[in-house]
């Protein structure tokens, strides 16, 4: 069982990531916007965090660069699942994977939930 | 320069197309999710799923208005509408979708003003659509409350409708700033909306075809977007 953080701003999709993660065993936190993100990771460590980088005024990466910014916060384990295709970022692939710390990049419309059940189970066995 | 003046036209229409096909991609990934959900907890949500593909079949009944009307704009049937009533008419429109994101939707329709020169039909579709995205981006906002108000009131250019919340930010050069962006950014509305916006253009675009203009505007503290629609004055003869 892990502690997930999502942060996705349209309400509806995050009911049902949180719901089928918390039906999985998981404890889930919902953020919808960057501000409010960086206040639940310090309210409680999550053991993944779900990105969207599409989010209202501060993006999905600077999100990061203030994640990253703070050593305790250093190696939480980020898994984008964002509505922006993966080639649009592959110019910033190194940015968001080395400097960032993005464990894995994921096409939103593409990744259904067992996927994305699995992806974190991935990361949770890597971090234990 | 007639020529130049169609390009812009055409490039204009694909970023409108463009804003709305990233649009749709929320409630269909929304219903794929909720159905997969379904499947693994084996409990569905058929409400759930009508509703949000209700609200992909608006957006996709606005953008055919809206284009239609601009192919039409000589033609059109601009006649003496009462706003009151197509405000009514577009909350009775929006209830299920506010619901739906835990949206308190409120009527403001105190003054009594007379009927306005509009086509109906795209004025209702115009509101609604710009109701609609509100209540999408409204609890991404972090705003205190997560109410809508569907308003008029009278300025000095006319009566204005529009919908309003509590959303500070949303400012004239936000909106200045969508246009620009549209269809070329991701997130052309970045301070308003975590997707395209395309509800905010498509009612744009069927505003201008009615010779409107969409606009950022307070209603008492709040602030929003609407029109202003100028009196009939066949009223007046009476």
């Amino acid at each position: 069982m892990a502690h997930m953080l999502f942060i996705e701003p349209d309400r509806k999709l995050a009911e049902v990531y949180a719901q089928t993660f918390n039906e999985s065993g998981h404890s889930t936190q919902v953020a919808s916007s960057a501000q409010s993100a960086i206040l639940a990771v310090d309210d409680q460590l999550p053991d993944v965090i779900i990105l969207e980088l599409q989010l209202i005024e501060h993006s999905g990466v600077e999100f990061l660069y203030e994640l990253r910014s703070y050593p305790e916060w250093q190696t939480i384990p980020v898994v984008v699942l964002s509505n922006i295709p993966p080639n649009e970022f592959d110019s910033s692939h190194d940015l968001l994977m080395n400097e960032l710390g993005v464990r894995a990049y994921h096409y939103k419309p593409r990744t259904s939930l067992t996927k994305l059940l699995s992806v974190v189970q991935e990361h949770v066995a890597v971090k234990a | 320069m007639a020529r130049t003046g169609a390009n812009n036209s055409a490039i204009l229409s694909q970023q409108l197309l463009l804003s709305v096909t990233e649009q749709l991609k929320v409630p269909l990934l929304q219903i794929a999710r909720e159905a997969e959900h379904g499947q693994l907890s084996g409990t569905t949500d058929p409400v759930k799923i009508q509703l949000t593909a209700e609200s992909a079949l608006q957006l996709i009944d606005n953008y055919a208005l809206g284009v239609r009307l601009n192919l039409e704009q000589s033609q059109l049937e601009i006649e003496p509408v009462s706003v009151a009533s197509v405000l009514y008419d577009t909350g009775q429109q929006l209830d299920s979708v506010a619901k739906s994101y835990g949206v308190d939707l409120e009527l403001n329709i105190a003054g009594r003003f007379g009927p306005v020169m509009a086509h109906r039909e795209g004025l209702q579709a115009a509101l609604v659509s710009l109701g609609t995205s509100l209540i999408e981006a409204l609890p991404a906002l972090q705003t205190k409350q997560l109410t809508l108000q569907l308003a008029t009131h009278r300025c000095r250019y006319g009566i204005v409708a529009g919908v309003y919340a509590d959303i500070e930010k949303l400012s004239s050069e936000t909106l200045r700033q969508g246009r620009r962006l549209q269809g070329k950014a991701r997130q052309p509305l970045a301070t308003l909306t975590h997707n395209s916006g395309a509800g905010v253009f498509v009612a744009d675009a069927i505003l201008q075809a009615m010779d409107l203009e969409l606009k950022v505007s307070r209603h008492h503290r709040l602030y929003g977007l609407g029109t202003v629609l100028q009196p009939s004055q066949q009223l007046q003869l009476v």
